[in-house]
């Protein structure tokens, strides 16, 4: 049977038929087409799609063979071409999304386990080694006390909330971690969030600044977080990440506290906040426990700060107004860099602020 | 020799190895084998050799092993390596 197999990619956007063919077979297995796969690895039986796997940047899912095909050794067949084909395209560290049944099999594809939501997803990277060399460059920054904060910020771009958010965590804490989220998919730039994010906070002491990863709101941990027109924010797309954190990154730098805004404007970071406490705090659940303290947004003039509204005002151009927002450094920053560029953005969503908007 | 940029060789069939090479500040090297209880202490050492015959000091070095014998193991390292050092000229006696 193996002979007749034919492995080819395909693009869902310009095959039509071949997309039509691969949501049928996915279907077939209990799952959805995601609208983020750029590209699947398909076999063919007789020109018959008889399997499929989906690539989205580094993120392999939508993996599935047709019933009559599994046992044979085609999902290795699969892995191997999704392997080569995301080099080709530069992604050499992958990450996989997989019912917990499935684990063994792509074991013996070169994945190796990270999370488990319980009887619900799996995610899995194709390193032994990845998060376990992350965490050993985390624990170089442990520092000593008995409250570790951390606070996650997208920073898009840095305002005053965050920074009151900063100054109200320390006052609960000996030491904080502060995390910029490095997915480039935010109006401004993660390297400019990072230098804003730096220059915000520089010259407050008990505090390390540390950019982000894969391994934290990432479109690898938290998919659904990047993806503009997913509405429906299903019941389990948050805990991956908040898993990942609490058995991975936490324990690396000895957090045992989570500092959050509260979100009064975005549903998804509402969310977002709302299983954090479920899933860190959970007694139940591996890894170390995380306490949530949610902290009161910062008001100007009656209003909660927001990154978004700051968004607002720079597609406008009035940086009169913005100035009560922000502090000079990111005033600086966007009068400079992003005058002319910033479009305004009709949801919420997509490249917003997490913790503090 | 260091690696210098991410290269892949090899597969996941049966009696082969899939090798990738990433930057990396120091020598790593992680294998998973399907044969890991019989045969991974020789795995490991034909790995070291080939490495060390090749002077690789840099780079983190990911095996994912499907019972491949000594000289597919050996032959996929080189070619792995030789990718990642964007090696253009080979000293073939060394190999």
């Amino acid at each position: 049977m193996d002979e007749e197999l034919e492995i080819e990619t395909l693009d869902p956007r310009e095959d039509v038929r071949g997309a039509a063919e691969v949501k049928e077979l996915l279907r077939a297995s209990g799952l959805d087409v995601e609208t983020d796969i750029q590209v699947f690895v398909v076999a063919r039986n007789q020109r018959r799609i008889v399997a499929c796997a989906g690539l989205a940047e580094d993120v392999v899912k939508c993996v599935a063979i047709a019933a009559e095909h599994r046992g044979s050794l085609l999902a290795l067949k699969l892995m191997n071409e999704i392997h080569h084909l995301a080099m080709k395209r530069g992604q050499s560290h992958l990450f996989l999304y997989t019912k917990p049944c499935n684990v063994t099999l792509f074991e013996g594809c070169g994945f190796h386990k990270l999370v488990e939501v319980l009887g619900n997803a799996c995610l899995m990277e194709n390193t032994p080694v990845g998060i376990k060399d992350y965490c050993d460059s985390l624990k170089a920054f442990r520092q000593p006390g008995r409250r570790i904060g951390c606070v996650v910020l997208n920073a898009n771009p840095f305002t005053l909330g965050h920074l009151h958010l900063v100054r109200q965590a320390l006052r609960k804490c000996d030491w904080l971690h502060v995390f910029v989220v490095a997915e480039d998919a935010s109006a401004i730039s993660y390297a400019d969030r990072l230098d804003l994010v730096r220059a915000g906070l520089a010259g407050i002491k008990r505090l390390t600044v540390h950019g982000g990863s894969r391994y934290l709101i990432s479109k690898a941990t938290f998919p659904s977080y990047f993806i503009k027109d997913a509405c429906v924010v299903e019941a389990c797309s948050t805990a991956i990440d908040l898993l990942m954190f609490r058995r991975y990154i936490a324990p690396a730098l000895g957090i045992t506290h989570r500092f959050i805004g509260n979100e009064p404007f975005c549903r998804l970071t509402r969310k977002y906040n709302e299983d954090m406490f479920e899933w860190l705090e959970n007694v139940s659940e591996e890894g170390q426990l995380v306490h949530v303290v949610e902290i009161p947004r910062l008001e100007v003039a009656g209003r909660a700060v927001s990154a978004g509204e700051v968004r607002r005002l720079l597609a406008r151009g009035d940086f009169v107004t913005m100035a009560s927002l922000v502090p000079p450094t990111t005033l600086a920053c966007l009068r400079a860099k992003y005058r002319f560029r910033a479009q305004p953005q009709a949801d919420c969503r997509a490249s917003e602020i997490i913790e503090v908007e | 020799m260091h690696i210098k940029k991410e290269a892949i060789c090899g597969t996941l069939e049966s009696n082969d190895l899939l090798v990738k090479v990433v930057p990396f500040g120091g020598l790593q090297v992680s294998i998973s084998s399907e044969v890991m209880r019989q045969f991974g202490a020789r795995i490991r050492e034909v790995v070291d050799e080939t490495l060390k015959q090749m002077n690789v000091s840099q780079g983190k070095i990911v095996i994912e092993d499907k019972g491949a014998l000594d000289c597919a193991i050996r032959a996929r390292v080189q070619a792995a390596v030789l990718r990642g050092c964007e090696c253009e000229e080979l000293d073939w006696s060394v190999l």
